[in-house]
C-alpha cells in the first residue's frame, strides 16, 4: 500500500529527465557549442537587439529546436519588447 | 532483378544489432526469399553462433574478399531454414584486412543470386562501420530506449545521412511496464528525438537470451513476443510497409491495473 501512495505522489519522471538531457546534449554534440559559448552568444544578442528596441535583459531566451527539414537546428530568439528607442536615437 | 544490401547497425554495441540481422534475415527466408547475412565484426565474430552454425565454417568473408576461396565456398547454408545463408566474419584476421571497395564488390557478385544481402555491422563508427556502410543501399539503426544507445545512433543516423542512406529506426529492448511508469522513454519520445521513420518495436524478451542459448532463431518460437515483432520488421521489409507497427503492451498485474486507472483519474 506504501508503494502505491508513492507512485501516486510521484510527479517527477525519469524519463522527462533524460528527453531533455539527450536533446541538449545531442545539440552540443552537432554544433559543438558549449554552455559558455551559448552565454556569450545571448548577452551579444542582448547587446544587439538592445541598441533597437527597450527589452527586459532577463527574459530574453535563447533556444535550439529541430527546424522543419529535419536534419536541421534552428535557433530561435525570444525576447518580450518593452518599447522603441527611436525617439532616443532621434534626440 | 538484382537483391537489396541492408546494413543493420547501431554505433554502440549490444544494443541487439546481430539478434535483429539473425531474425530480420529469418523472416525474410521463411517468407521466401532467398537471403544472405553477413558478419563483418572481424575478429569478434557472433552471427556464427546466434545462427548456430559455427561448427560449420571453414572460410569467412575476408576470404571471400581477398579471393583466398571462391564466394560461393564461404556462404553457409542454414539447413533449419530454406533460403538463408550466413558468411561468417573473419576471427583470426586484422580489423583492417578489408576496404570498402572490397566488400562493394562481394555485395555487387551476392546481389545477383540473393533477394536479400544483409550486413551485420560492428559496434562503433571506425572502418569496420565504414566497410558494412559503403556496400549498403539502405540502412536499419538499432537502439534502446536508452539515452546512451540513442545518443550513438543519432551520430551514425548522421553519418549515413551524410553517405547519402536514409536510415529507419529499430528500437529494441522495450520494458513497457517500465513505460508506463515514466521510467522508460517511450517510442515516441525516441522518435521526437531523433527525428527519424521507425521500422520496428521490439520488446524485452527473455526468449531472445533462451534462443540464443540453443542457437535458432526467435521468429519460429510461436510465444515469443520479440520474435513475431522482429517477423514484422522483415514483413515491413519485404514490401507490407503499410503493416501496422505494433507498441509493445505488458502483461500487467491486477493491482497495476487498479493502480494506474486510480492514477489516470
Amino acid at each position: 500500500m506504501f508503494n502505491f501512495f508513492k507512485k501516486l505522489s510521484k510527479n517527477g519522471q525519469s524519463k522527462d529527465t533524460a528527453k531533455k538531457r539527450l536533446q541538449i546534449t545531442l545539440l552540443y554534440d552537432k554544433l559543438e557549442v558549449s554552455k559558455d559559448i551559448l552565454d556569450d552568444l545571448n548577452r551579444d544578442i542582448v547587446e544587439v537587439i538592445s541598441r533597437y528596441f527597450e527589452i527586459d535583459k532577463n527574459a530574453l531566451t535563447l533556444d535550439f529546436r529541430k527546424a522543419n527539414d529535419e536534419r536541421m537546428s534552428a535557433l530561435v530568439v525570444n525576447t518580450p519588447i518593452l518599447g522603441s528607442k527611436q525617439k532616443s536615437r532621434l534626440a | 532483378m538484382e537483391g537489396r544490401v541492408i546494413v543493420i547497425t547501431s554505433g554502440k554495441g549490444g544494443v541487439g544489432k546481430t539478434t535483429a540481422t539473425a531474425n530480420i534475415g529469418a523472416g525474410l527466408a521463411v517468407e521466401g526469399n532467398r537471403v544472405v547475412v553477413i558478419d563483418m565484426d572481424i575478429g569478434l565474430r557472433n552471427l556464427d553462433v546466434v545462427m548456430g552454425l559455427e561448427n560449420r565454417i571453414v572460410f569467412t568473408v575476408v576470404d571471400a574478399v581477398k579471393g583466398r576461396c571462391k564466394i560461393k565456398q564461404a556462404v553457409i547454408k542454414n539447413r533449419k531454414i530454406d533460403n538463408l545463408y550466413l558468411i561468417p566474419a573473419s576471427q583470426s584476421d586484422n580489423k583492417d584486412a578489408l576496404t570498402p571497395e572490397g566488400v562493394i564488390k562481394l555485395c555487387e557478385n551476392l546481389r545477383k543470386e540473393f533477394d536479400f544481402v544483409l550486413i551485420d555491422c560492428p559496434a562503433g563508427i571506425e572502418q569496420g562501420f565504414v566497410n558494412s556502410v559503403s556496400a549498403a543501399d539502405e540502412a536499419i539503426v538499432v537502439c534502446t530506449p536508452e539515452v546512451t544507445s540513442i545518443r550513438d545512433a543519432d551520430r551514425v543516423i548522421g553519418l549515413l545521412y551524410s553517405r547519402g542512406i536514409t536510415p529507419k529506426l529499430l528500437i529494441n529492448r522495450i520494458v513497457p511496464e517500465m513505460v508506463a511508469k515514466g521510467d522508460m522513454l517511450s517510442h515516441r519520445d525516441v522518435v521526437e528525438v531523433l527525428s527519424i521513420e521507425l521500422v520496428g518495436l521490439v520488446p524485452m524478451d527473455d526468449q531472445v537470451v533462451i534462443c540464443t542459448n540453443n542457437g535458432v532463431p526467435l521468429v519460429t518460437q510461436k510465444e515469443s513476443k520479440a520474435g513475431e515483432a522482429f517477423w514484422r520488421v522483415a514483413m515491413r521489409i519485404n514490401g507490407h510497409s503499410n503493416l501496422p507497427i505494433e507498441v509493445p503492451k505488458g502483461n500487467r498485474s491486477f493491482w497495476d491495473k487498479i493502480g494506474f486507472k486510480l492514477r489516470k483519474k
